[in-house]
């Protein structure tokens, strides 16, 4: 089975950066593992989950994600790529303000049919077996997402990363704005989801605490 | 499109309030290129209106569209004239069903006094009656008897039983702003009764006296150039027993038995031998009035067209505005597989959401405004706003609106995709 993630020869910099702001001469990345990434602020890790999303492309070096080489699709195919085959957790603001959080989670369902397809006959109620799963009880799920505390959006923003059973989950400090007990109880949901759902997991973080959770530790 | 109205929608009306001042300003053009259009329309169908049933109008040669306002709008002054003689010849023809002398020259506080005959309330009408209706009273049927059109009725509280005199001198549209026109002299040696008053029509007629042929020649028995002949005072009783018969007309309206007909009666009167005259058609005649009033049309529509620019120059810049706000919300719905295509079909479907608000609003106001000003425009103006909502030039227009709003949406959304793209998943902020 081809592994979730294989980097090879990385240089990328942002258009007009002369010098490379991220360098990765290898990541190789198996089905089901979970992967933790420390660096910096600044090392390049939001830069990453760009490139591993397909969202910008790589001055140099090859990205397969799933096997599929991300260079050999064209724009439009990366898109459709990246929602039918990765759930991305952010740092924070995760959510569409005036959707609620239900609708939030079934985002992912209205841009892919294979996720809507994955995500069995009747998306709403996984959305919701997965908001329960998360400890977001059905009269919040109700709710505008711009209502509900720091905490719960990061759990529903795991829920959208989830639904419809995606191969892959990215995460970009998708704790730093939880205090310190409800970190950890997010990432004891979080991996017990993902391994549940059987997807990967790739969780990026200047905090080197959150290690222990993983794995593997990787450091930019 | 299944995928992307409910997010348009939902993240619109989160933005309403700047949204819905767009939707506004958008409706407001649209109401104004409505209501130009329907004015455009009323009026169209009101000249119509005025010459229905008329197939020829015959008068001395000049120009057809003053003999039209001379014949049909009762305006100007008719300097020139046919003689009785000439349209009692050419009125026999066999062609000709029925034919109404007519002749201008006074005004009473402003309102054109036409002379004619009895006949004239049978033949002429609009396009739902083919006779002028009364709402009080009947036909003149003796000499000093006039019959007034609604619109002068309702301006100057007139009934029937009351007594009018007629000023010398042609009406002027302005001359009823000072009521006793002092450049005006007065018949007033011989008073008129009112004998019928006509309902509203939409046409010229709402807004004109008519009188008898003979009595206009009876009250300028004494007058010689316009002015009264010194010494020589004939009083109104008397009048009768002169030789009435109008020796002068300014125009003559024919209904022919067959329409087929029109253009050989047309021949005959312009080849007539007695003196130079025409007939025109007054269906063209109509159209080319209308192209001298076009361009006013035309400038009053370019004027709403530039207030639709507006209107859309400010959706475009509440929408472009929005976009530095909305790069977390682009970047989360191309983290969740959003497109560029989608990030484009999104911001032009909120684009057209707002000109569709836009439209359906201008449409209600401009209906609730017609409603509500109906009354008073068909009293006023005489003009009868078309049944049908939207004729097929309106929906023409609006079909013209959404497609520029859709269009000029297309400059958010290429900046949004632009702005997605130079982001990725994280907009740095």
């Amino acid at each position: 089975m081809a592994p979730s993630i294989h980097i090879r020869d990385l240089r990328f910099a942002w258009p007009g950066q002369v010098a490379p702001c991220l360098t990765l001469s290898a990541l190789d990345v198996g089905q089901g593992e979970q992967v933790f990434i420390q660096g910096e602020s600044g090392a390049g890790k939001s830069t990453l989950l760009n490139l591993i999303g397909g969202v910008v492309m790589p001055r140099e070096g090859r990205i397969q994600i799933l096997g599929q080489p991300l260079d050999a699709l064209s724009a439009p195919a990366r898109d459709r790529f990246r929602v039918d085959h990765i759930g991305f957790i952010f740092q924070q603001f995760n959510l569409l303000p005036y959707l609620s959080a239900l609708d939030n989670v079934l985002l992912p369902c209205r841009f892919s049919t294979t996720r809507a397809r994955r995500a069995g006959a009747r998306p709403v109620e996984a959305a919701q077996r997965l908001l329960d799963a998360l400890e977001v009880d059905a009269g919040d799920a109700a709710r505008p997402a711009s209502t509900l505390s720091v905490g719960q959006q990061q759990r529903v923003a795991a829920a959208r990363a989830l639904i419809g059973r995606p191969e892959l989950i990215l995460a970009d400090e998708p704790t730093s704005a939880l205090d310190p007990r409800r970190q950890d109880a997010f990432l004891a949901l979080l991996g017990k989801e993902v391994a549940v759902h059987g997807s990967s997991l790739v969780l990026v973080s200047h905090d080197p605490r959150l290690a222990s959770r993983f794995d593997r530790c990787i450091t930019l | 499109m299944k995928t992307l109205l409910p997010l348009a929608w939902a993240s619109a009306w989160n933005r309403r309030l700047s949204l819905t001042l767009a939707a506004l300003s958008i409706a407001l053009a649209v109401a104004l290129l409505l209501s130009v259009t329907r004015a455009r329309e009323a009026a169209q169908t009101h000249f119509a209106q005025s010459v229905a049933g008329v197939d020829l109008v015959m008068g001395p040669r000049g120009s057809p569209v003053q003999l039209l306002l001379h014949a049909v709008f009762h305006l100007g002054d008719a300097s020139h004239t046919l003689a009785w003689k000439s349209y009692q010849t050419l009125a026999a023809d066999p062609l000709i069903a029925w034919s109404l002398p007519l002749a201008l020259g006074d005004s009473h506080r402003g309102f054109p006094v036409l002379g004619s005959t009895p006949e004239f309330f049978r033949h002429l009408g609009n396009s739902e009656q083919n006779s002028l209706p009364f709402a009080d009273g009947e036909p003149f049927s003796g000499l000093f008897e006039a019959v007034i059109g609604a619109e002068v009725a309702a301006r100057l509280g007139y009934r029937t039983g009351q007594q009018i005199t007629l000023q010398h001198g042609a009406s002027h549209l302005d001359a009823h702003h000072h009521d006793e026109d002092s450049t005006h002299p007065e018949h007033a040696d011989k008073p008129f009764r009112i004998v019928g008053v006509l309902a509203p029509t939409g046409t010229p007629m709402d807004r004109t006296l008519v009188v008898s042929l003979q009595a206009l020649e009876a009250i300028h028995l004494d007058w010689q150039g316009g002015m009264p002949m010194p010494g020589l005072s004939i009083p109104a009783e008397a009048a009768g027993k002169f030789d009435l018969t109008p020796k002068h007309l300014n125009a003559v309206l024919i209904g022919l038995h067959q329409r087929t007909d029109v253009f050989r009666v047309q021949r005959q009167i312009n080849a007539f031998g007695g003196e130079p005259l025409m007939a025109i058609l007054p269906g063209l005649a109509m159209d080319e009035l209308w192209q001298l009033m076009g361009s006013v049309e035309r400038t009053l529509h370019g004027l709403a067209w530039l207030v639709m620019a507006a209107g859309l120059a400010g959706l475009v810049a509440v929408i472009v505005a929005s976009l530095g706000e909305r790069r977390r919300e682009l970047a989360i719905l191309r983290s969740v597989g959003a497109g560029r295509r989608h990030l484009v079909g999104l911001l032009v479907l909120e684009g057209a959401l707002v000109t569709v608000a836009g439209i359906a609003l201008g449409v209600v106001v401009v209906e609730a405004a017609g409603h509500l000003l109906a009354p008073w425009l068909r009293a006023r103006l005489g003009l009868e706003l078309s049944g049908a909502a939207l004729s097929m030039a309106a929906l023409r227009i609006l079909g013209a609106v959404l497609a520029t709003g859709i269009a000029a949406s297309l400059v958010p959304a290429w900046r949004a995709s632009r702005m997605a793209l130079a982001d990725g998943l994280l907009p740095r902020l």
